[in-house]
């Protein structure tokens, strides 16, 4: 990047991590989306071989799993390839929200439950208590973020040929 | 207390799961790439290693030990792993669909993490307490988000700096792994016996 493109961009301005999606469905004014990716080591010399990418759960099913639904504002057709983006905060906030809140709550528990009482079946029910406290917090939260749309994907350009997708 | 804490510091920096067993290199050459999905990926193999150590402990103490099916243990952690990671994922799609969403692509990863196994192989070598074996995998998978952010931090910055063709990639990425251990190879002087 050089000097001038450094000083004419924008810093306070949310970056965003891009990704390419492609059209699998149009339900009226609604499109869905797969996203085009591979499991993060898919493009490991290995990945023919690994199991990572074989047997049960495969890379298709989990894409099918995680298809997702934008408004169709730029008229998009079955086929079509998009950029789509989400903030790039967003997976570290969604991160913390589905796994750091039900460890916290959990490892408390277990702790306060080590002290008090000492014994080894006590701590792990206080445990599995903590757990199941800790993921109802996550829901309440993650259905807050959701409200705010902080987990949304938004539309960014239709992706030209050739371009494929950077996210790892 | 102080016995916790010394544990939780020998397994998260002085035997880092990473740069002191090498375990755990595949998602460490392979998720690397950007910050915030380290931070996704570190996040997720913490859960999933804190939950399966816990079951892995019970399974060990209550079923393996009592009569004596000590040499069954690395099949049946691996079906412990695997059925905590199905968990995890069954959990956070049903605590939230959007989270899934974004978080799900890490979890077929982590049943394929050979660091999970091996903390739980650790574990039970170790005989600790039940809550000294949930701490120290807590603290293992801790070290391993640690240098899995640290080492995304490093590539993003080698990837704006004029690396030469030959080293660029994989090549310079290994040179600094292999540097990053050297570093953390300082921990091993500390004391952790107490």
């Amino acid at each position: 990047m050089n000097s001038t493109e450094e000083s004419q961009r924008d810093f306070s301005a949310p970056d965003i991590v891009e990704g390419i999606a492609h059209v699998v469905a149009v339900e009226g004014t609604m499109v869905w989306l797969e996203p085009e990716q591979t499991t993060s080591c898919g493009s490991c010399a290995s990945s023919s071989a690994c199991g990572a990418k074989g047997g049960i759960g495969t890379t298709a099913n989990r894409l099918e799993a995680r298809r997702f639904a934008l408004e169709n504002h730029p008229g998009l057709v079955v086929g079509e390839r998009v950029v789509v983006g989400i903030r790039e905060n967003a997976l570290i906030k969604a991160s913390l929200t589905a796994y750091a809140i039900p460890l916290a709550t959990m490892l408390g528990a277990g702790a306060m439950a080590q002290w008090a009482a000492g014994s080894d079946g006590i701590t792990m029910a206080a445990m599995v208590a903590g757990l199941a406290i800790g993921l109802g917090i996550s829901r309440l939260s993650a259905g807050h973020m959701f409200s705010r749309g902080d987990l949304a994907p938004r539309f960014i350009r239709r992706a030209n040929t050739g371009v494929v997708c950077k996210i790892t | 207390m102080k016995e916790y804490i010394l544990l939780m510091v020998s397994a998260a920096l002085v035997n880092n799961v990473i740069l002191a067993r090498f375990l755990g290199l595949c998602s460490f050459m392979g998720v690397t790439t950007r910050i915030d999905t380290a931070v996704g990926m570190g996040l997720a193999t913490t859960f999933v290693i804190t939950v399966s150590s816990m079951v892995n402990w019970a399974v060990g103490a209550y079923l393996l030990e009592p009569y004596n099916l000590w040499y069954l243990r690395t099949v049946t952690f691996i079906m412990v792993i695997a059925a905590a990671v199905q968990f995890t994922e069954l959990t956070v799609k049903k605590v939230s669909p959007q989270l899934f969403q974004m978080l799900g692509i890490y979890l077929p990863l982590i049943t394929t993490n050979c660091a999970v196994l091996g903390i739980a192989i650790l574990l039970v070598e170790g005989r600790m307490s039940f809550i000294g074996a949930t701490l120290f995998a807590f603290a293992s998978s801790i070290g391993y988000s640690l240098v899995m952010v640290i080492f995304a931090g490093l590539r993003e910055r080698m990837a704006l700096a004029d690396i030469p063709r030959l080293f660029a990639g994989p090549p310079i990425g290994f040179i600094v792994a292999s540097l990053l251990a050297l570093a953390f190879m300082g921990f091993s002087g500390m004391s952790t016996t107490g």
